[in-house]
């Protein structure tokens, strides 16, 4: 096998490479822990391996759509709707990168958080089917191939939610989490049933040439909409996300929450390649963006709980993502998408991999404050600094990120937004400045509880070394972003942006 | 309206009311079990939608072999709702194993008593 098959071989390694493992990992239990370990960080390893190979080449060299099926299906004509096309172009590069650095880091500081729970076989086995969901939903170029995915992410993450069965709370939370996804799921069929009895195709390409903007497409495009909305946490359907993050076992809280962010990519891949209805659910978006924002941020507000703080605060930068490409997509097509639209498109896409890193970092280090202390509310604790040097930075370098401080890589992609967003409409720029505000104070407030103060003797055990060395990878991501944002947007952000503001051209002649 | 029209509509009819009585279970309704219930019969509702959407009066199965017709359906319909059946086996038993845990823990499968999570 040569270099160029792996290459161009690399979404399907991608894909099949965590599922592969995730039935290894669950045998592996028959005979011993070791072999568990070793098969999971193999897999994650060889994913991340083909998700940088797969980058590499779309970032260098050119996107490619990867097709599997048959060459000479027999009726000619109709060969394209048969065939599954993967999408290796610059978004799903973007999207993928997100996912392998929360997932590596997610994994390696599992190692060391979940040591003393049983069957964590099982556990590797959900985590790379969750990880083999996500990247499916944003690598697929059909429709049929997003709802099967879906529900594997859907299935998967709801069990990594329920892992530790013992607690209540756990099972509470995944259920609820479960009940919303699978009505999602059935939903978001029923609107691919309406789609394929309009147009016959599944396919992105073909479905955007056939989209008119019938009554039909209006409503399967507001229902997928709705739902997708829904698994990304946007306000009017956010319930679900503070039970499900915070009752997670701790070190997969990120990757939870990065599934939410795999939707809303799937959403923006949808919105732009497929349904070219922009003014209209541009203005959606920034509804939905705007609401989130302020909702999120004003519940986050009265939390006392850390990780639901974090997971308040986590809905509303979901809304900042939302509100930029809203502002991108309302105006794609108009004068207007050269002078402001392309700049909020870049700010918005650029927040989402910033978002994915420093939500994971917080997240993770909220979840290493909680697993030293037993204590989860903020009134309770104190004091930290003195006992947890490492985890009181890894916790303000995310802080100061969320808060969007200069120079923090949160603030390059804020900045971004702030100054296309009020060319659009100056309210908007003036609510998310407020809200980032309204975030420094929020997290500033849960940093002095947790943190500052005198030493009360609250710290129980030793923050393993595993954790963090995960904690250290997101870290290391996050400076990098901070230090040069100008390579990450010109390199990463823009040949993201091409990829969805070009016509997507998914068909194999 | 035709009889005939009628009757061919009647399956798209049937689809509603599935749909309809699923939502309305799972929106309105406080036990666990009967919530998916509710959710299993909006599955059927959407494998019948997919099912309808492929039938073609006068068209025969998509099997090349001793074909006397070439008049024949798309099989992309059949396939979806194949696979989504077994998904749906895949979450009824998910969820249905979680209420197990949930009685257990919390001695009720009504959904007025899980109220934890909150604080």
């Amino acid at each position: 096998m040569t270099w160029d098959t792996l290459v161009t071989n690399s979404p399907t390694f991608i894909l099949g490479i965590p599922l592969l493992f995730a039935f290894l990992t669950a045998l592996s239990g028959r005979f011993s822990k070791k072999i568990g370990d070793t098969l999971f960080f193999i897999a994650l390893i060889a994913t991340a391996f083909f998700v940088s190979l797969m980058s590499y080449e779309v970032l260098t060299g050119e996107s490619w759509f990867y097709v599997f099926g048959a060459e000479q299906p027999s009726p000619e004509n109709i060969r394209s709707f048969f065939r599954i096309t993967f999408a290796a172009d610059g978004f799903a590069v973007l999207a993928t990168i997100t996912i392998m650095i929360t997932a590596v880091a997610a994994g390696i500081y599992s190692y060391g958080f979940m040591k003393f729970e049983t069957g964590l076989n099982k556990f590797y086995t959900l985590f790379l089917l969750t990880l083999a969901g996500v990247n499916g939903m944003v690598l697929t170029g059909d429709l049929f191939n997003l709802f099967v995915w879906f529900e594997v992410t859907s299935v998967a993450s709801c069990a990594l939610v329920a892992f530790k069965n013992y607690r209540g709370e756990s099972v509470e939370a995944a259920l609820k989490y479960m009940i919303l996804s699978t009505v999602g799921g059935l939903v978001i069929l029923f609107s691919i049933g309406l789609l394929y009895g309009q147009h016959g195709v599944l396919n992105y390409a073909l479905l955007r040439e056939g989209i008119t903007g019938s009554f039909i497409d209006k409503l399967a495009l507001g229902l997928v909409m709705v739902i997708l909305a829904m698994k990304a946490s946007s306000v009017p359907m956010h319930m679900w996300a503070p039970d499900a993050y915070g009752e997670a076992p701790g070190s997969v809280t990120p990757f939870i929450a990065i599934t939410s962010l795999g939707s809303l990519f799937v959403l923006f891949r949808l919105l732009f390649s497929v349904f070219s209805l922009t003014v209209v659910s541009g203005s959606i978006l920034i509804i939905l963006g705007t609401l989130s924002m302020i909702i999120g941020v004003s519940m986050a507000l009265v939390q006392s709980d850390l990780k639901r703080l974090i997971a308040y605060l986590s809905v509303s930068q979901v809304g900042y993502m939302m509100m930029a490409v809203g502002v991108g997509l309302a105006t794609l097509n108009t004068g207007d998408y050269d002078s402001f639209g392309e700049l909020a498109m870049q700010g918005g896409l650029f927040h989402m991999i910033n978002d994915g890193v420093y939500k994971a970092l917080l997240f993770l280090s909220a979840v290493a404050v909680v697993h030293v202390t037993d204590i989860r509310s903020l009134n309770d604790l104190g004091g930290l600094a003195h006992k947890m040097p490492y985890v009181t930075f890894f916790f303000l370098l995310g802080a100061l990120s969320i808060a969007g401080i200069p120079p923090l890589s949160g603030f390059s992609s804020k900045l971004l937004i702030y100054k296309s967003v009020y060319l659009y409409s100056p309210i908007l720029a003036i609510v998310a400045l407020v809200v980032s505000i309204i975030t420094l104070a929020i997290i500033g407030k849960a940093f002095f509880n947790a943190f500052l103060g005198p030493d009360q003797g609250l710290v129980k055990r030793r923050v393993s070394k595993t954790m963090l060395l995960g904690m250290g990878i997101l870290t290391v991501a996050l400076v990098l972003f901070t230090l040069f944002p100008n390579i990450v947007v010109t390199e990463v952000v823009t040949p993201a942006i091409d990829a969805l503001t070009e016509t997507f051209e998914g068909v194999i002649p | 309206m035709s009889w005939e029209s009628f009757v061919m509509m009647m399956p798209y009819i049937t689809v509603v009311i599935l749909m309809a009585i699923g939502l309305y279970t799972v929106l309105f309704k406080k036990n666990l079990i009967k919530i998916i219930m509710g959710i299993a019969i909006m599955q059927n509702g959407a494998n019948l939608f997919l099912v309808s959407l492929a039938y073609r009066r006068g068209y025969i199965a998509p099997i090349f072999t001793s074909a006397e017709s070439t008049d024949m359906v798309m099989p992309t319909p059949h396939a979806l709702t194949l696979t989504s059946i077994v998904i749906g086996l895949a979450t009824t038993a998910l969820m249905l194993s979680l209420t197990m845990m949930i009685k257990k823990h919390y001695d009720s499968i009504n959904t007025e008593d899980m109220r934890r999570c909150k604080e």
